[in-house]
């Protein structure tokens, strides 16, 4: 049973500060976190592990091959890593990782399940698990509150409307795991000190490969592009809201409906 | 006015539109619950008539589902060109393969420029499966969205962190250009009762789904969410009224109920539900208080909250200037009336 785990780094919110009169983004400290959905999928992963066993192979095409966050995943509890880079991957858009992953999976010799965050904490999007999913040919699950694998299947809780019900497929599947859906582990005291000496073992854990050797650098192509960034308008603080308490409450029920949190 | 003649004029002009420019179209991908059309879907047509209008192109929908038929009408009320529904015991419940495996044949029949889902469950599934097997770009949950017409490109700001900024994105080189877009963030276009429509129907076959929906998940409960990080937060100070109502509010809204250092003192709420920088920091999308004074210490926690609603009966509350809504009333009679608007 061999598990991939996506883990990506974002940046940290705490960092940065937008200022919408100004309209200008301030990078205070450029410090990254795992992405919080990749952290959590990881974290599924080391409980099949921890039930009956399974190899763990983490992920990453960040920019320094000493990153932190492919040494947390060491540290947590995975088996090896992959840290791929390659000239054009860079500004890599979901449709290219989704490729260069599928790549990556032939290149391992198969894996039985890889594991993603579901949506990102930055860009809020969601389809790099799916287009992986496309990519390889295989089933999907959206959003896995709990993973669990029992005769070559898998089975998990996933939202149904304001319910959640059991969905099970088969094997090799993508699935992709919401942030909040487990704790993360905390990284093993002894084995963080062995991947940052690389000792133990630790260093040959840890895999570099050049996307151009896994494919043809002409398909890394992205198709989104970037043309500038905007900002919310600035806040009109305390509208009062007139009228007899129904119509201030429909009102209220009007701001809140277009702000609820899916 | 003759329904049939209108609908042949418009079959015609459909035929005329297509022959000229080799299919195209900006598409909606509807979605039904409950016997009707999804409010985000209306959005989603809301959008892509506003697309279609600088593009010079029609509105398509495609509609899916068991029993859908006779849904094809509001979507032609909504100001939907042309409806094609594959009507199917087999596409309900919603199920990916059999969904993507229809829209597929369908697209690469008609070619359409953009296409539009709504992020929900199935759009979140589905769209990026599309543009995937069809070499399409797709931008998630675009707001603001607009067309560069010289290249027939769609602009999307996308929220970063829930929304502190945005970026605007676009995919020029991809076709189609896919796009779904939040519930609850676009205006509902006017619907036109008089609008009609005959809808196209397909002839499908779906195939079977790779994941079977097993049961609900009795007892599963997902984990709690701590205060701090909640993203709704109803905090009630002393004079908040009937404790079960909040409690139930909060509930409504997905939310976690704190209270200020008023409201632990009167016994309301645990230590660890007091907001107030020397207890518990919150960043919210939405703080309700409810009847909660404010001060210095309280006010300094809830800062960073993304939207702040205050409800009191005196109008000089200090918590008036950190609010964005204020509501002047009697809490407890606020709540009341929320619980009923809300439900
Ligand atoms: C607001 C915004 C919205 C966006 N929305 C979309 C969107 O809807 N669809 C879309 O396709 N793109 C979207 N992108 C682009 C996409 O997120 C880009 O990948 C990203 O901007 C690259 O910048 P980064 O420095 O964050 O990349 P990094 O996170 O540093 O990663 C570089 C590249 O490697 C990929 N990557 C990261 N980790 C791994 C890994 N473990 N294995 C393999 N590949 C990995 C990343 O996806 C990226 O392509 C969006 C970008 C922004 C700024
Ligand atoms: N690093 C920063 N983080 C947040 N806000 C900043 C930062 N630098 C400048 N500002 C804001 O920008 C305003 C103008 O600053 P300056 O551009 O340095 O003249 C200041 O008053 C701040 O409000």
């Amino acid at each position: 049973m061999r598990i991939l785990v996506i883990l990506r780094r974002v940046l940290d919110p705490a960092g940065l500060v937008a200022h919408a009169r100004l309209r200008r983004l301030f990078i205070n400290r450029e410090e990254y976190l795992i992405e919080p959905g990749d952290h959590a999928a990881l974290e599924a992963a080391l409980r099949i592990k921890d039930g009956g066993g399974a190899e763990v192979v983490v992920v990453s095409g960040q920019p320094e091959p000493d990153d932190d966050t492919l040494r947390r995943g060491l540290a947590m509890g995975a088996d090896r890593a992959i840290y791929l880079s390659g000239a054009g991957f860079a500004d890599a858009d979901d449709g290219v990782a989704a490729e260069v992953l599928k790549a990556t999976v032939e290149r391992l010799g198969g894996a039985d399940l890889v594991l993603v965050g579901m949506t990102r904490l930055d860009t809020g999007q969601a389809q790099l698990g799916p287009r992986l999913a496309g990519a390889l040919g295989w089933p999907q699950i959206v959003g896995a509150w709990s993973v669990e694998i029992a005769d070559g299947r898998i089975r998990a809780v996933r939202r149904d409307g304001d319910d959640y019900v059991i969905v099970e497929t088969d094997l090799p599947a993508v699935v992709t795991v919401p942030a909040k859906a487990l704790e993360p582990r905390y990284p093993d005291g002894a084995r963080l000190i062995n991947v940052y000496r690389g000792e133990g073992g630790m260093a040959e854990a840890v895999l570099q490969w050049d996307v151009a050797d896994l494919m043809d650098p002409e398909g890394l192509v992205p198709l989104l592009e970037g043309r500038g960034r905007d900002f919310p308008p600035e806040r009109e603080r305390g509208v009062r809201v007139e009228g007899s308490i129904e119509e201030a409450a429909q009102a209220v029920a009007e701001a809140l409906r277009g702000r609820r949190p899916g | 006015m003759d329904a049939s003649y209108l609908d042949l004029v418009m079959a015609q002009q459909e035929e005329t539109f297509k022959d000229a420019e080799g299919g195209g179209g900006v598409w909606v991908v509807a979605e039904s619950a409950g016997g009707e059309i999804a409010p985000v879907t209306l959005e989603a047509v809301g959008v892509a008539r506003t697309l279609a209008e600088s593009l010079g192109a029609y509105v398509y929908a495609a509609l899916l589902g068991d029993g859908v038929r006779l849904l094809a009408e509001t979507l032609y009320q909504a100001g939907v060109d042309g409806v094609r529904v594959a009507d199917h015991p087999g596409l309900s419940p919603f199920g990916l393969e059999p969904h993507l495996g229809i829209l597929v044949d369908l697209f690469e029949a008609e070619g359409p420029e953009i296409v539009l889902f709504g992020a929900t469950e199935m759009g979140r599934a589905l769209a990026p499966r599309l543009a995937q097997r069809m070499g399409g770009g797709l931008i998630e949950r675009g707001t603001r969205v607009s067309l560069d017409p010289s290249s027939r490109t769609v602009e999307a700001a996308v929220p970063m962190y829930g929304g502190e900024y945005f970026e605007v994105l676009a995919c020029p080189e991809a076709r189609p250009q896919v796009l779904t877009i939040e519930p609850g963030t676009f205006a509902r276009p006017f619907m036109d009762r008089y609008r009609k429509g005959e809808p196209t129907m397909l002839d499908v076959e779906p195939g079977e789904p790779a994941v079977r929906v097993l049961g609900p998940a009795e007892g599963f409960r997902p984990p709690e969410v701590g205060l701090s990080e909640a993203s709704v937060v109803v905090a009630v100070g002393r004079q908040a009224g009937d404790r079960a109502r909040v409690e139930r509010l909060a509930e409504m809204l997905g939310g976690r109920v704190a209270g200020d250092r008023g409201a632990w003192d009167a016994g309301l709420v645990e230590a660890d539900q007091v907001v107030d920088v020397r207890g518990v920091r919150v960043s919210p999308e939405v703080y309700l208080a409810v009847g909660i004074r404010g001060d210095t210490f309280h006010d300094a926690a809830m800062a960073d909250s993304a939207f702040v609603v205050a409800i009191h009966a005196d109008p000089d509350a200090p918590i008036f200037e950190k609010a964005d809504l204020c509501v002047t009333a009697e809490p407890g009679e606020v709540v009341r009336a929320l619980l009923t608007a809300l439900g």
